[in-house]
């Protein structure tokens, strides 16, 4: 943010202040102990596992004979029948539950550019949260891929192999084009979470928000604060859904973005995606910072760097009444929800599962993959994010919308095979499934599918097959 | 230059024409503290393209001289883009072109096209087409017989706009650092 440098920051710099320290803020330094604490133990559980994924055989092996049907000579039948019909991939090998995570490394998680292999963990993870989750089989995939031609040409060499592709923690704007260009090149779908997960997620909170405090999606005003894969990809989805762009305005470390700023031609060589919206949002022709931005604005969406004090209390109170609050940077929001609720906000979500209102995209992925795996879908237009956000929020009425409850948490199963079915039928209405079922039977499978796996973990844990997690030290071991 | 690839490839007709978010008219003295950050908002987007683009520091003081002395003369044409409507005291953008002499070949002037630039939202709707004609016929009446584009090699928004509308690269200039 341009404006954090010149004024003040978290509390804790200012030293003595009238206003008390931040109950959160406090809470929050033991919080960022405990993370060294839990960082520590992780590398600790990944060596002694060695990893945190494998694959298992999904068919009975009764003798070695077996594998005459599972592989040669049996096998050759199976691969002349999908040369005779390629589709047939998606009935007679796994491919139709299989997905590819595929990342350069270059934006992993909040550390920045740290390539392909450092990203394998964050992948053997996100394939984790796809089988747990999703009941989807996902490979982690960092590739060395230096430039975009590479990454694309890569991507695309390994997509016979999946029925859909999963992009991860690639930096923007660079995510944008890649995404777009798989999407166009590919016959599976392509989804890119840091984008579409976030914003699907993103959306289906401010949607129930909105309906909290009486207000529509065609009437706010709306302000998102960071620029990047997360809110340009949220700024699309709410001008989908009907969203007024002149009362749309975004704010990055230079300001308010308009049509007239002095980067704006850089913008249009470097980052059209954002220099679109450039063009598009903003009506009035508002320029200056947050504060400017944030007058009589309905929302509030922060995406941009997680230091509290990045959004204050001032612009809280430059909005309109009831204002709605997303600060939504990891690991730390940018206005704390207490912080925000005394500056007035009706409603404030965060990134984190510790306080009320988490958006998460993994409450959106599973059930998308679900869905279009299910469906075998050739791509996932934007119609089917939005059914997906739609979806999301519906869910969350199911044990009671509130200002505190906008959105299903993950201790909801129950809403994400209806998610998933909703992307299926979608799919399906606009003519990019390769299945065609019933809503029912669309359901039915994704219960089945995503009820699956926590069964699955529980057997081998009984079976001691997953070894019991060895206890930790306790207090870290000190250096010998 | 950044007039946008618009949409329409065929020539506009009037009604088009009149729908033009901007009139072109030639720049006065007075116009310059307007032209000058439109000149270097041009400047900054060619240094996107290029290392060896790179703008100086005194290019502000550079633009004012360089457009007061070419408003005066003759040989050169700076046309001002003023905005319609709300926007009729703005300029909007701005075309710079010189007629310089081709001692070997014929025609033997050519008008050269150095700067064409549009503040963004007054880009596409077919105005290209408008500033290019405009000038083609500002240029020939100064005796050009030939209108050429320079901008850098990069730029391939710039290149796709020349291309659709006939033109076509007939010298290339390659740089190398000394």
């Amino acid at each position: 943010m341009a404006e954090s440098s010149s004024s003040p920051g978290p509390p804790s710099r200012l030293g003595r202040r009238s206003r008390p320290r931040s109950p959160e803020a406090v809470a929050e330094r033991r919080r960022s102990s405990r993370t060294e604490a839990l960082g520590r133990r992780a590398l600790e559980l990944s060596r002694f596992y060695g990893g945190k994924i494998e694959t298992v055989p999904k068919v009975p092996v009764r003798s070695l004979r077996d594998f005459s049907l599972w592989y040669t000579p049996g096998v050759a039948e199976v691969s002349r029948a999908i040369h005779a019909h390629p589709d047939l991939s998606f009935d007679v090998t796994g491919r139709w539950n299989t997905v590819a995570i595929v990342t350069d490394g270059s934006r992993l998680l909040g550390l920045g550019d740290m390539g392909p292999e450092a990203a394998l963990p964050v992948m053997e993870g996100k394939a984790l949260l796809f089988k747990f989750l999703g009941g989807v089989d996902a490979f982690p995939l960092p590739i060395r891929a230096p430039t975009p031609a590479e990454f694309l040409q890569t991507a695309e060499a390994i997509a016979p192999a999946v029925g859909g592709i999963n992009l991860e923690d690639i930096a923007s704007p660079k995510c944008f084009g890649l995404l777009e260009e798989l999407t166009r090149r590919l016959e599976i779908p392509v989804w890119h979470d840091d984008q579409l997960g976030t914003a699907a997620a993103t959306v289906a909170g401010l949607l129930n928000a909105l309906r909290l405090t009486h207000r529509s999606v065609g009437e706010a005003r709306t302000v998102l604060l960071g620029a990047g894969a997360a809110n340009l990809a949220t700024a699309r989805l709410l001008l989908a859904l009907g969203h007024d762009p002149h009362r749309l305005t975004l704010v990055d470390q230079r300001g308010v973005l308009h049509a007239e700023r002095d980067d704006v031609d850089e913008l249009m060589v470097r980052n059209p995606w954002k220099y679109r919206l450039a063009l598009r949002t903003n009506g009035g022709g508002r320029t200056g910072d947050l504060v400017r931005a944030a007058e009589g604005a309905d929302v509030l969406v922060a995406a941009s760097t997680p230091v509290p004090g990045t959004v204050r209390p001032e612009h809280l109170r430059a909005m309109a009444r009831d204002p709605i609050v997303f600060a939504l940077a990891n690991p730390v929001p940018e206005i704390w929800p207490d912080v925000a609720r005394s500056a007035g906000a009706a409603i404030v979500a965060t990134g984190r599962s510790d306080f009320p209102n988490q958006v998460n995209n993994s409450l959106v992925f599973p059930a998308v993959f679900r869905g279009v795996l299910d469906a075998r879908a050739r791509a996932i237009p934007e119609e089917v994010v939005l059914v997906a956000a739609r979806a999301l929020a519906a869910g969350a009425e199911r044990r009671g919308l509130g200002p505190s409850h906008l959105l299903p948490t993950m201790e909801e199963p129950e809403v994400f095979p209806e998610i998933a079915a909703a992307v299926a039928d979608e799919s399906v209405r606009l003519g990019i499934a390769r299945l065609r079922l019933s809503h029912d039977e669309f359901l039915e499978r994704a219960r089945a599918l995503m009820g699956r796996p926590l069964r699955l973990v529980r057997a081998l844990a009984r079976a001691h097959l997953t070894p019991p997690m060895p206890r930790g030290p306790g207090r870290p071991r000190k250096a010998a | 230059m950044t007039v946008e690839e618009g949409s329409a490839s065929s020539p506009p007709g009037p009604a088009e024409r009149a729908a033009a978010p901007l009139h072109l008219r030639p720049a006065t003295a007075a116009d310059i503290p307007s032209l000058v950050p439109l000149l270097l908002r041009l400047k900054r987007l060619n240094e996107e393209f290029d290392p060896l683009l790179r703008v100086r520091d005194d290019a502000p003081q550079q633009a004012r001289a360089i457009l007061e002395s070419q408003i005066a003369d003759p040989k050169a044409l700076v046309l001002a883009a003023e905005g319609v409507g709300p926007d009729r005291d703005k300029l909007v953008g701005f075309v710079r072109a010189i007629v310089r002499e081709r001692p070997f070949y014929t025609p033997e002037f050519e008008g050269v096209i150095v700067d064409i630039y549009l503040l963004p939202l007054y880009r596409r709707r077919g105005v290209g087409e408008y500033l290019l004609r405009e000038v083609s016929s500002a240029l020939k009446a100064k005796g050009a017989g030939v209108v050429t584009a320079e901008f850098p090699a990069q730029n391939e928004i710039a290149s796709r706009f020349y291309a659709k509308r006939g033109f076509r690269p007939i010298t290339l200039i390659h740089a190398r650092s000394l």
